[in-house]
């Protein structure tokens, strides 16, 4: 019999339980003599030789025989086939058994199985022992429906269960716990400490929600739909929930606002708080904030802004309303800063708090009373006082306690901020027909005539406002751009940033039946009308709504008709179905709206992902939220929000922004988690990073990575021979490489006005290293790295990293337009200024590949540029594996703790125990895979020289390829630029943390 | 249309080394993309990215497979020269069975102008760029 064979058969007996096989040695015995016996029966050797030789009874061999072939159908499908190939004879029917013997035969088999049955396994409950026949209903909660035998078992079981159990649900039943009153109380205990989103409860039916920044988010719905959610992105509309958005109000005069805040950013980084557009209050504004006077270095991170409009028909005071969006994990930093520019040092916690924070509990109370008395069904109305009734809490806020202040104001420049998180709602909406889904949601309100004026309605700011003839002027005005947006086919065809404010009535009224799609309609509105709307975009006016002022503000979320309320009216209509008209009594909400350009930077795609922001007070935000989902809106997460970012080329909120101290933070935690996730599998079965040859797979080392191109660049620059072919040399590239500088030297100045750039260039580097080096010895080092964000400097990078051959004409006027600006030297100060220097660049994969989280963005050799070249199908070089240093020392340690252990436990003294913590601290944190101690140099680790690392990186549903966005080490890119030939400017090498494949990509800058 | 005649028969590019010399400092220039128009299923907007030969393919398969009498290939500025290529190929290889019309037009073109400068306002303008709008149909069907 071959091996295979019986590899196979001891396969198949591994899993019988080995006190079923021993008794056949036992009596297997008969299996030898019969097989003696009978003569042709040939069985496997290795079984026969087994069994065969211990005692002969030729008296059973009858019996045995019967036995056996009895046995036989029992026995592994493999060995049945093995054993009796071709043999007739042991299909024979036995005559007769001798119930004894065969009964002993298999005394330890029944004695196994009896055992098991008895015994049932440690992780089922009693009564899932029994068999399926003998279960009852609720018998894991009656006792009593058990067998006798098992109820003692199943007692102390109960008991173990119970004391696991809650208190709270063993006191109540679930009727009342599901009870309104008790369920809200329920609700407000559990966001205690993450505080809920109006939309939670929606959200956590259908999302999987995380816990991040003091609020439960939605971070990705349970149902399949990435790319249902990309084409709602790219060709219909997504829904989002930014209620999490902090919103600081800064409040005072123009000029010392503006004086206060230039402190904080640089007009480098594009316009800022006192831009014309902005300070009008026709556009938001977008800028990345950083510590008072300290540009470039300490950024605090990027914010939105919107001015209040200042030609006001209500109010011509002098003070002037800002509105500032922060996200939440740049807040506390953000707002300190605020503070102390606007030297708002003392808290006022006497009068303008108290204002705000009593009049929000207390209309709630009354609401709540309102709603009893129409809700007939509530009992026990007249003996619990109103008090007892819990109030749906809508003020909170998971970035403050409750008890700290949210209201500074400075007695020098007598600016205000107060912090408006949580009191307006702010849902974005993502996709080229965004405003239509508003335009069918939202109906402007209705005007209140005269004679409905008199009338006594709740909402008496909106009957003030529709007796000034201004207001309602304004009002019709905002209300027909409004309705001309429907003839707008996409929202990335007005002006970026527009606001326009609006007060509409409430949008439960106009709910659909049905779910439903909704489609712009061109035919409607005259083309020159649209066509100036898209050309000039809303007037600054029309810019303006009541939900600046507070009151106003307060009022909405008060006076809002609860959703049973509405409910009830709709149920008494005369005709069901027919649209509830409310009259007066509609409530009227001020919302704005605020345009999202989509993608402004780069050349592909422009718009993309445009949409519509919308933000009213708090307390409606499930009124709106389920009339979008009614006109086809798909709803997204967080996920959602990266994609988006990620697509549009931009710096995703906190965790692309790594010189600023929540983008910090949120790096530590990500690394946290994902070496959580590492550990979690055997050595074996994950990527053993040493041996790719990855230093950082999970935390990139920004600082590290500057400091080592610094380092570079140094000692290069050092270096005797100033001369390019000299300076470019690297201890990678290979000789050959040199000559090829010096061959590209030559070239240029021979060659065309397009080429000479790169001497232009060379030049420029050499310049500063020059610089750097005067710059040196004078700079105080700081160990602080940024990212660049000025424009004027990222559109010169953009335009040295494209290509020039390949683009043609067009590239040709960039770089002729650019040119100057290069030779002029103006960019080698700032490179010596910032020697640690990032640049955010996007990456496009030129063929296959798919970058990941961290992958290593690389310079090419000269050799791989070549093969390029001469193949086009060349997918990229590979890294040589490298040697796990870190495995013999692992070893080592392990081999130490064993004697020690062995020690201790001989001895039982005290020197051991002393000796072995020590040992033990000194690579506490040796993991198999992972580099451990301080890095070496970071660049010059792998074959190919490190540029910098992909913070995002993932197949691009929206070019088809993989992309990858990240930041290079500025020095870096320079290096690498003038040492490439013109026509392959910006071609890097990307490889992935747990791989060793490098693959071609094109680098780029957006402005 | 006075003022938008110079940049009419120009890249998008020239405009920016053109006339914006001066703004150029101050100002980004953004180009919007054209206006988006209902699209029926037996329209083809022809671009310089995809492949040639894809697009070629896709036409054929509506004219042929699509159950499509007519369609329409349409193509706006420097992808004018390869619509028209797309319908003569068409026309070459169908043996006689499609006919051509071909209409020309002028779309017009909105390019945003950022202010880079905190004192000047943004500004958006118009320029127009010629289009090609080309029925291919079958001739037995006319």
């Amino acid at each position: 019999m071959s091996n295979a064979k019986e590899k196979k058969r001891a396969k198949k007996l591994r899993n019988q339980p080995l006190n079923v096989v021993l008794p056949f040695s036992d009596t297997g015995a008969g299996h030898g003599g019969r097989s003696h016996q009978d003569g042709e029966r040939t069985f496997q050797p290795a079984q026969s030789e087994a069994h065969s030789g211990t005692s002969h009874h030729q008296k059973l061999g009858h019996s045995f025989h019967g036995a056996y072939s009895k046995q036989q159908p029992s026995m592994s499908r493999g060995e049945r086939r093995g054993g009796g190939r071709g043999q007739g004879i042991s299909r024979e029917i036995p005559k007769y058994i001798t119930a004894t013997t065969f009964a002993q035969a298999r005394a330890t088999e029944i004695n196994a199985m009896l055992k098991a049955v008895s015994q049932k396994s440690a992780s089922s409950l009693v009564f899932q022992s029994l068999p399926r026949h003998m279960r009852r209903r609720a018998m894991g909660h009656n006792v009593k429906r058990l067998p006798r035998r098992l109820r003692e078992i199943a007692l102390r079981e109960v008991e173990k269960v119970a004391h696991l159990k809650k208190e709270q649900s063993k006191n109540k039943c679930r009727k009342a716990r599901r009870r309104h009153i008790n369920l809200q109380l329920e609700f407000n205990r559990r966001q205690k400490k993450n505080i809920w989103l109006e939309t939670h409860i929606w959200h956590a039916k259908r999302f999987h929600m995380v816990k991040k920044w003091g609020y439960c988010l939605g971070d990705r719905p349970t149902a399949k739909c990435y790319r249902a959610c990309y084409r709602a992105m790219a060709k219909y509309c997504l829904l989002q929930d930014l209620s999490y958005f902090c919103c600081l109000e800064l409040m005072g005069e123009e000029e010392k606002l503006l004086n206060a805040l230039s402190r904080l950013s640089s007009i480098d980084t594009g316009p800022t708080f006192a831009a014309v557009q902005c300070l009008s209050g026709k556009r938001q504004g977008s800028l990345v904030l950083y510590k008072a006077d300290r540009y470039p270095r300490d950024s605090l991170g990027p914010i939105t802004f919107i001015w209040k409009p200042k030609d006001r028909l209500f109010n011509s005071s002098e003070t002037r309303q800002l509105w500032i969006w922060v996200h939440p994990a740049l807040k506390k930093d953000i707002l300190i800063e605020l503070k102390q520019v606007c030297q708002c040092a003392e808290i006022t916690n006497t009068n303008a708090c108290t204002t705000e924070l009593i009049p929000a509990p207390h209309p709630k109370e009354k609401l709540a009373v309102g709603a009893k008395i129409v809700g007939k069904k509530r009992k026990r109305e007249s003996r619990e006082g109103e008090k007892a009734v819990p109030v749906k809490k809508i003020i909170g806020d998971g970035t403050r306690d409750s008890l700290h202040p949210y209201c500074w104001v400075s007695q020098d420049t007598g600016i205000k901020i107060s912090d408006l998180t949580m009191e307006l709602i702010r849902f974005r909406l993502i996709g080229p027909l965004s405003h239509c889904v508003l335009g069918e949601v939202l109906k402007a309100a209705p005007i209140h005539s005269e004679l409905e004026a008199l009338e006594v309605s709740p909402h008496q700011w909106w009957t003030e406002q529709c007796r000034s003839p201004d207001a309602v002027a304004l009002h019709c005005q905002q209300e027909t751009i409004f309705q001309l947006l429907q003839g707008v086919t996409s929202s990335a065809e007005i002006p970026t940033g527009t606001v326009l404010g609006l007060t509409v009535g409430d949008p439960r009224l106009n709910l659909p039946r049905k779910k439903t799609k909704a489609m712009p309609d061109l035919s409607k509105y005259s083309d020159e009308e649209v066509k100036r709307l898209t050309l000039e975009g809303v007037p600054a006016e029309c810019a303006w709504s009541s939900i600046w002022t507070q009151t106003v503000r307060n009022s909405v979320t008060d006076n809002k008709i609860s959703e049973q309320e509405i409910n009830r009216m709709r149920s008494e209509l005369l005709v069901p179905g027919s649209r509830l008209d409310l009259g007066t009594h509609e409530s009227k909400i001020p919302v704005l709206l605020i345009q999202q350009p989509g993608k402004v930077t780069g050349e592909e795609r422009p718009g993309w992902g445009s949409g519509w922001d919308i933000c009213f007070p708090k307390g409606w935000g499930m009124a709106f939220w389920i009339p979008f989902i009614y006109r086809g809106a798909r709803v997204g997460g967080l996920q959602q929000g990266l994609q988006h970012s990620q697509y549009m080329g931009v710096p995703h909120i906190t965790s692309d922004f790594p010189d600023c101290p929540a983008g910090v933070q949120m790096a530590k935690d990500l690394e946290k988690d994902l070496l959580k996730i590492y550990k979690r599998r055997p050595p074996a079965k994950r990527a053993n990073y040493v041996k790719h040859g990855t230093l950082a797979p999970f935390l990139c080392p920004w600082e590290q990575l500057t400091q080592d191109w610094e380092e570079r660049f140094k000692a290069l620059g050092i270096s005797p021979a100033t001369a390019p072919s000299g300076t470019y040399e690297d201890q990678v590239q290979l000789s050959s490489s040199s000559n090829f500088a010096g061959a590209t030297a030559v070239s240029t100045e021979v060659g065309s006005p397009g080429k000479s750039m790169v001497e232009v260039k060379k030049g420029v580097i050499g310049n500063v290293e020059k610089h750097q080096d005067v710059h040196r010895e004078e700079e105080i080092k700081s160990n602080d790295f940024c990212v660049i964000r000025s424009r004027k400097f990222l559109k010169r990078l953009s335009a040295w990293c494209s290509p020039s051959a390949r683009r043609g004409q067009r590239a040709c006027h960039s770089s002729q337009t650019l040119e100057p600006e290069m030779s002029t030297g103006a960019s080698s100060p700032l490179v010596s200024h910032l020697p640690q220097a990032l640049v955010w660049i996007r990456l496009a994969l030129l063929r296959k590949g798919n970058p990941e989280l961290h992958a290593m963005i690389c310079i090419p050799t000269e050799e791989d540029l070549l093969r390029l070249k001469k193949d086009q199908l060349y997918c990229g070089p590979q890294e040589p594996k490298h040697r796990d240093i870190f495995k013999c020392k692992l070893v080592k340690l392990k081999k130490n703790k064993k004697t020690k252990n062995k020690t201790k436990d001989e001895e039982a003294g005290v020197p051991g125990a002393l000796q072995a913590p020590a040992v033990g601290t000194d690579h506490e944190d040796l993991i198999l895979g992972l580099w451990s101690a301080p890095l070496p140099n970071v660049s010059l680790h792998c074959s190919r020289v490190l540029l910098g690392f992909a913070t995002h990186g993932d197949f691009s549903l929206a070019t088809g390829g993989g992309e990858a966005l990240g930041f290079v080490s500025l020095t870096g890119l320079l290096y690498m630029l003038a040492s490439q030939p013109a026509d392959k400017k910006g071609l890097v090498l990307v490889r992935n943390p747990a791989s060793l494949q490098y693959r071609f990509g094109r680098l780029t800058v957006d402005v | 249309m006075a003022e938008n005649r110079p940049a009419t028969h120009l890249e998008p590019k020239g405009v920016l080394g053109l006339d914006v010399e001066m703004d150029r400092a101050e100002h980004t220039l953004r180009r919007r993309l054209p206006r988006k128009l209902p699209k029926r299923n037996n329209d083809v907007y022809i671009n310089m990215k995809t492949d040639f030969k894809a697009q070629l393919a896709r036409c054929r398969k509506l004219l042929e497979g699509g159950g499509f009498n007519e369609i329409c290939i349409h193509g706006l500025g420097l992808a004018i020269n390869r619509a028209i290529n797309v319908a003569l190929q068409l026309q070459a290889n169908s043996f006689g069975t499609l006919q051509i019309a071909a209409n020309t037009s002028t779309v017009e073109l909105v390019d945003d102008l950022e202010p880079e400068v905190d004192d000047e306002e943004p500004a958006s303008r118009t320029r127009n760029n010629s289009a090609i709008h080309i029925k291919v149909y079958h001739s037995f069907s006319k």
